[in-house]
């Protein structure tokens, strides 16, 4: 029914349809190559990968790499505590910014536009690292996982986006839910709420992200190695591992593997990966078919 | 609400935000928290060290322990990944969590300012008290100073890593000898590229791999070998009582026509200036470049990974040499700085006279045998044995003398020998490789004795400090360029004169009223 | 025409307002008060915002004062030099001023005037594919690339663009003819630039798109075929419009981040023969504040560029108010 309403079937579209296809294709493949390219060199030895720069399958399957990170203790409670502290984190931050963004989203408010200039500022000001790791340092933050949480809270960008998101939903909405008598809390819980997930999940996603991928947190605030972060280990074993310059400060230095490099990689990137497609049925068309009707 | 009246509304609502943010929290720019008195002895040695393994040390390690033990102190080490050493390190110097004793990884001028202006201890009048932190090498020392004061005890480092790998099989094939002098190394880079050293009827080999560089001039690149064999010095050089740059002098313009020359031959890669140093092996192992000329501990990496490739033939394809000797007939070996950082004492943390000796003392106790073996070989009879009086690994390896091996490295940041080095050099696994490692010894103190040492090493000039960066990347850049090609003589010439004019001269002059001043030398 | 999202149309009156007695304030004053109260439940909302905003972002601009001193961590900030505005004199007058300047705003209009259309497109595209496991494997697979790091998507632009043996380098001196050297020559940094751009920050981008697009009322496309709209009709006068306040918003946050290039990207590609058009503000400010210590001039050259952002954030919001369109406030 539907495909005869919006008439996809004409010459023109179908054609459409079938360059899509091909396009979507290509920047899919375009896209995940990399990521392939780094999975495949993460199972190769380190003699292979020195002297194959480029191979879409290894002679020798190696495990040697991820074998290595896994039986570092520390790695593996590395992994454990990121993955808690991002997911406390993104629900706390979301938290935030949803509580946030609702009161400005109305245009009435008192005191809604001064607010609204200090968030701009904040945009492009920033204190710099020293002075938030002075603040951080007053509250006693030091040395917990709240300093990893709360001097990142709120996103400004985020903040502001999901405020006009929030603007821009119908008023008839929120009038007819007044007019039964609800008050400003309801009309947030029951309507707006569960018409933004797309919105919301699409936060939830990028605030999961930023906490997952910062070390410098972890770095400026952790001082005890037993409560870091998989970043740490990201940053130390993929930063510029030159042996030359490396070994004026350590001559007894030998970089990692360049397959541990690998390895690394792939292990931080793919529970972001598999997090998307979580999200992705929030996504789904047509999410207010009904409610204006209704 | 319009724009201007926003504004008007905007600069008060924002004080006052800025107020409560800062009455809620609290404010200190800086202070010293440490809470000792000075007449107590001290019961813990609070240190900051890099790291550079994936992951740092395990707490209440066995090294740890019984290094405690030599020392006679606590030891809390925050153990900072070598990444980010830089970001904590001023992090800490604006907090007030200063350690007692911090691992400074070079004379940065961020490390300048901050002696300059007080926060660590001036220690060239009390090395002398403590006979373990004398040291055996007065020029690195002073290398290590701030025009000529010490502000950290240095770590040591070989002084003498230049050396030439080239492929042995390809020298073999050719009936080449090793080179010796610099014309050797143009001959044979010559023959790797037209003779066909690899024997497959292609004309698909070149000469010296060379990459992009990430340091900046004077940082012992290949290029900067090059330049000191023909004899311009060290980045500075004396000439007539005075300090100039090598970049100033004739040699250096030899050398750089040299390089012109091979570079436009065709005899080192084409991506010179772009290739990431990472894959810096890759060409000579995948049979592309015979020649690199970097140090010994490349030398060792790569037959370490040609013997992981190739265990029964590996011996057959590197051979190894030291400096070259130039166009002048002598041997101007391009030495290392011979230290990397030193151990600082801050001055916040530890306050008075009396406490810093305490802390020298401990130091003098790091530089005995047994601490020095304990943290550079580890522990007899768990990751090492003594064979022929050097530390044989244990093999096979068990998981505890893994982890202890790890650990070690990491303790090793805090390695101060700077009167001798006691601990045991490393026994190499095979036959095969002590000679290699023997040899490399050889050559090394051999060319020692020609070391061309940096003489501005201690000198920092303000307008370097300022505009450091900047001046290097003028040179640096000219040079590339000259070398492909992309500048004339005159081009070359003019890129010096920039240099002079935004702010080169200043720093000629600067130096050498250092020296001048600098009765230490 | 604006999107019917944005049009309010009250199908039923409005709620009568709360009476207060507040005694002899004026009507105006009246009218606040009487607002306050009816929404005093949100600011009961915004108070843990306020309260973060304050303690987190406001509180540490202090630091911004060591733009204004010579600053030496040791010394803190109470302790350092007062040199007024002399850092600000020294990035003005630096001769390479122009040059970063002309180097950033060129990367940045480029960034804008072809990655961000191409982001907007690329969602459309998306919205399109009627396959739905095509479209949501795609929709998956393109924002990978926002997580490798800077230093793998340079090394495999070595990898492919690598004088003599890059597959990539063969292919397009084929195509022109041409013996170029990509990397190293700086007439194509900013295209290779762009390039890794558009690669790796497209996907991630079209993820905001993509949730506009679903919150789009499905009876809009169908009274638009209704009144015989065809398919590229549709998107024009329908999906386009529809997602307009995003772009709209998305366009002007960009505005504030004009002059921030990134330093990482820029750095890794960075190299002796084209160092004259990569060097940009934020590579500048790593050489020269960074690892020369010179806290303060980085601290100054940051606020420039945060005062130019502001600038340009407002601007960018008056201008589109001034065509009636969505804004920040």
């Amino acid at each position: 029914m539907a495909r005869e309403v919006f008439r996809y079937n004409t010459r023109a579209g179908r054609a459409f349809d079938v360059a899509n296809v091909i396009f979507l294709t290509i920047v899919g493949l375009v896209a995940l190559a990399p990521f392939l390219f780094v999975l495949v060199r993460s199972f190769a030895s380190e003699a292979e990968l020195t002297a194959r720069p480029f191979f879409l399958w290894p002679d020798h399957f190696d495990l040697s790499a991820y074998t290595v990170i896994f039986t570092t203790p520390s790695f593996t409670r590395a992994v454990i505590t990121t993955v808690l502290v991002t997911a406390v984190g993104t629900v706390i931050q979301l938290l935030l910014t949803v509580t946030m963004a609702y009161p400005l989203a109305k245009r009435d408010l008192p005191g809604r536009n001064i607010i609204l200039s200090l968030v701009v500022v904040t945009l492009v000001f920033s204190g710099g690292m020293i002075p938030t790791f002075l603040i951080v340092r007053n509250l006693g933050l030091l040395n917990t996982y709240w300093a990893l949480i709360l001097p990142l809270a709120i996103n400004p960008f985020s903040l502001i986006i999901v405020k006009n998101f929030f603007q821009n939903l119908p008023a008839e909405l929120e009038e007819s839910a007044k007019v039964d008598g609800a008050s400003e809390l309801v009309v947030l819980w029951r309507i707006v709420l569960p018409l933004s997930k797309p919105i919301l999940a699409t936060f939830a996603l990028f605030y999961a992200v930023g906490i997952w991928n910062d070390f410098m947190s972890p770095l400026l605030y952790l001082n005890d190695t037993s409560m870091w972060t998989l970043q740490m280990f990201l940053q130390q074993v993929t930063a510029a591992t030159d042996l030359t310059t490396a070994q004026q400060v350590d001559p007894n230095y030998i970089p990692p593997s360049q397959g541990i490099k690998y390895a690394v990689i792939v292990i931080a990137t793919i529970p972001v990966l598999i997090f998307y497609p979580f999200l992705q049925k929030h996504f789904a068309k047509g999410m207010l078919i009904g409610a204006v009707k209704g | 609400m319009t724009q201007s009246r926003l504004l008007k509304r905007f600069i008060p609502a924002a004080a006052a935000v800025a107020v409560a943010g800062l009455a809620l929290s609290g404010c200190t720019a800086h202070s010293a928290s440490k809470a000792s008195s000075s007449a107590d002895t001290l019961k813990t040695l609070t240190v900051q060290a890099p790291f550079l393994s994936a992951a740092p040390p395990a707490k209440d390690n066995e090294i740890g322990t019984r290094l405690e033990k030599i020392l006679g102190v606590k030891l809390d080490i925050n153990w900072v990944p070598n990444s980010s050493y830089e970001d904590k390190t001023n992090i800490t110097l604006a907090g007030s969590d200063i350690p007692d004793v911090m691992v400074i990884q070079g004379k940065d001028p961020g490390f300048v300012k901050n002696a300059q202006a007080g926060a660590f201890w001036n220690l060239t009048k009390y090395l002398k008290d403590y006979p373990n932190l004398v040291t055996n090498s007065p020029a690195v020392q002073h290398a290590s100073s701030v025009n000529g004061q010490v502000y950290g005890i240095y770590r040591p480092r070989d002084e003498m890593r230049t050396a030439v790998m080239l492929r042995k099989d390809w020298l073999d094939k050719l009936g080449l000898k090793v080179p010796k002098t610099t014309e050797d190394l143009y001959n044979v880079a010559k023959a790797f590229t037209e003779d066909d050293p690899d024997g497959d009827g292609k004309k698909d080999t070149y000469g010296i791999v060379v990459p992009k560089w990430p340091g900046p001039i004077g940082s012992n690149s290949p290029w900067d070998a090059i330049e000191t064999w023909f004899g311009s010095g060290n980045l500075w050089t004396k000439q007539g009582g005075k300090l100039v740059p090598s970049y100033t002098t004739d040699n250096w313009k030899k050398a750089l026509d040299f390089e012109k020359k091979l570079v436009s031959n065709g005899y080192v890669n084409p991506d010179f200036a772009t290739m990431d140093s990472v894959n810096w092996n890759t060409p000579f192992m995948d049979g592309k470049g015979g020649i690199i000329i970097d140090t010994y501990s490349r030398a060792r990496q790569i037959n370490g990974l040609l013997e992981k490739s190739d265990p029964q033939n590996y011996q057959k394809y590197v051979a190894v040499t030291g400096n070259l000797i130039g166009p002048d007939g002598t041997m101007h070996a391009l030495p290392t700085a011979g230290y990397s950082g030193f151990l600082s004492i801050p001055k916040s943390s530890v306050k008075t006279e009396a406490q810093l000796r305490q802390v020298l003392a401990i130091l003098n106790k790091l530089n005995s045998k047994k601490a020095q073996v304990l943290i550079n070989n580890g522990i007899e009879g768990k990751n090492f044995t003594l064979v022929d009086g050097k530390a044989a690994a244990i093999n096979p390896p068990t998981d505890e003398s893994t982890q202890l091996t790890d650990t070690v490295k990491s303790y090793a940041q805090l390695g101060i020998a700077v009167n001798g080095e006691k601990f045991y050099d490393p026994k190499q696994p095979n036959a095969y490789d002590q000679a290699e490692y023997d040899h490399e010894e050889k050559m090394m103190n051999a060319d020692l004795k020609h070391a061309v040492f940096n003489p501005a090493a201690a000198y920092v000039s303000d307008t370097y400090v300022m505009q450091g960066a900047t001046l290097d990347n003028i040179i640096g850049d000219a040079r590339i360029k000259y070398i492909a090609g992309q500048l004339d003589q005159n081009g070359l010439t003019a890129q010096i004169q920039r240099w002079r004019s935004s702010g080169g001269d200043t720093v000629i002059k600067e130096i050498n009223a250092l020296y001048k001043a600098d009765k230490n030398k | 025409m604006s999107s019917t999202l944005t049009e309010t149309s009250p199908a039923v009156p409005a709620p009568a307002p709360v009476t207060v007695r507040v005694p002899s304030l004026p009507p105006r004053k009246r009218r606040l008060w009487a607002r306050m109260l009816r929404y005093r439940w949100l600011y009961l909302l915004l108070a843990p915002g306020v309260v973060y905003f304050a303690i987190f972002k406001y509180a540490p601009m202090y630091g911004a004062i060591i733009a204004f001193e010579d600053y030496v961590p040791f010394l803190g900030m109470s302790g350092s030099r007062w040199v007024g505005l002399a850092q600000f004199q020294r990035f003005f007058n630096d001769p390479d001023f122009f040059r970063l300047l002309g180097n950033t705003l060129i990367l940045a209009g480029l960034s804008l005037v072809i990655a961000f259309p191409l982001t907007i497109i690329m969602a459309l595209i998306l919205n399109e594919m009627r396959l739905m496991v095509l479209k949501r494997t795609v929709q998956t697979l393109i924002y990978i690339p926002h997580f490798l790091a800077w230093t793998v998507v340079a090394s495999l632009t070595y990898l492919l663009f690598a004088q003599g043996a890059g597959p990539l380098t063969h292919l397009l001196n084929a195509m022109l003819g041409t013996h170029i050297d990509f990397l190293s020559d700086p007439a194509w940094f900013r295209p290779i630039i762009v390039l890794q751009d558009i690669w790796k920050n497209t996907g991630w981008g079209t993820i905001i798109f993509l949730a506009a697009l679903a919150s789009v009322d499905q009876e809009q496309y169908e009274a638009a075929v209704i009144d015989g709209a065809g398919r590229f009709q549709r998107v024009w006068h329908v999906t386009l419009p529809a997602i307009r306040p995003t772009i709209i918003i998305m366009l002007i946050l960009q505005m504030g981040q004009i002059l921030n290039t990134g330093f990482e990207q820029i750095y890794l590609m960075t190299n002796s023969l084209n160092r004259q058009v990569a060097d940009v503000f934020d590579t500048y400010v790593y050489f020269v504040g960074i690892t020369q210590g010179a806290y303060s001039y980085a601290t100054a050259v940051g606020l420039f560029k945060a005062v130019v952002g502001v600038v340009l954030i407002l601007g960018a919001n008056w201008l589109s108010k001034r065509f009636n369109q969505d804004g920040i406030f």
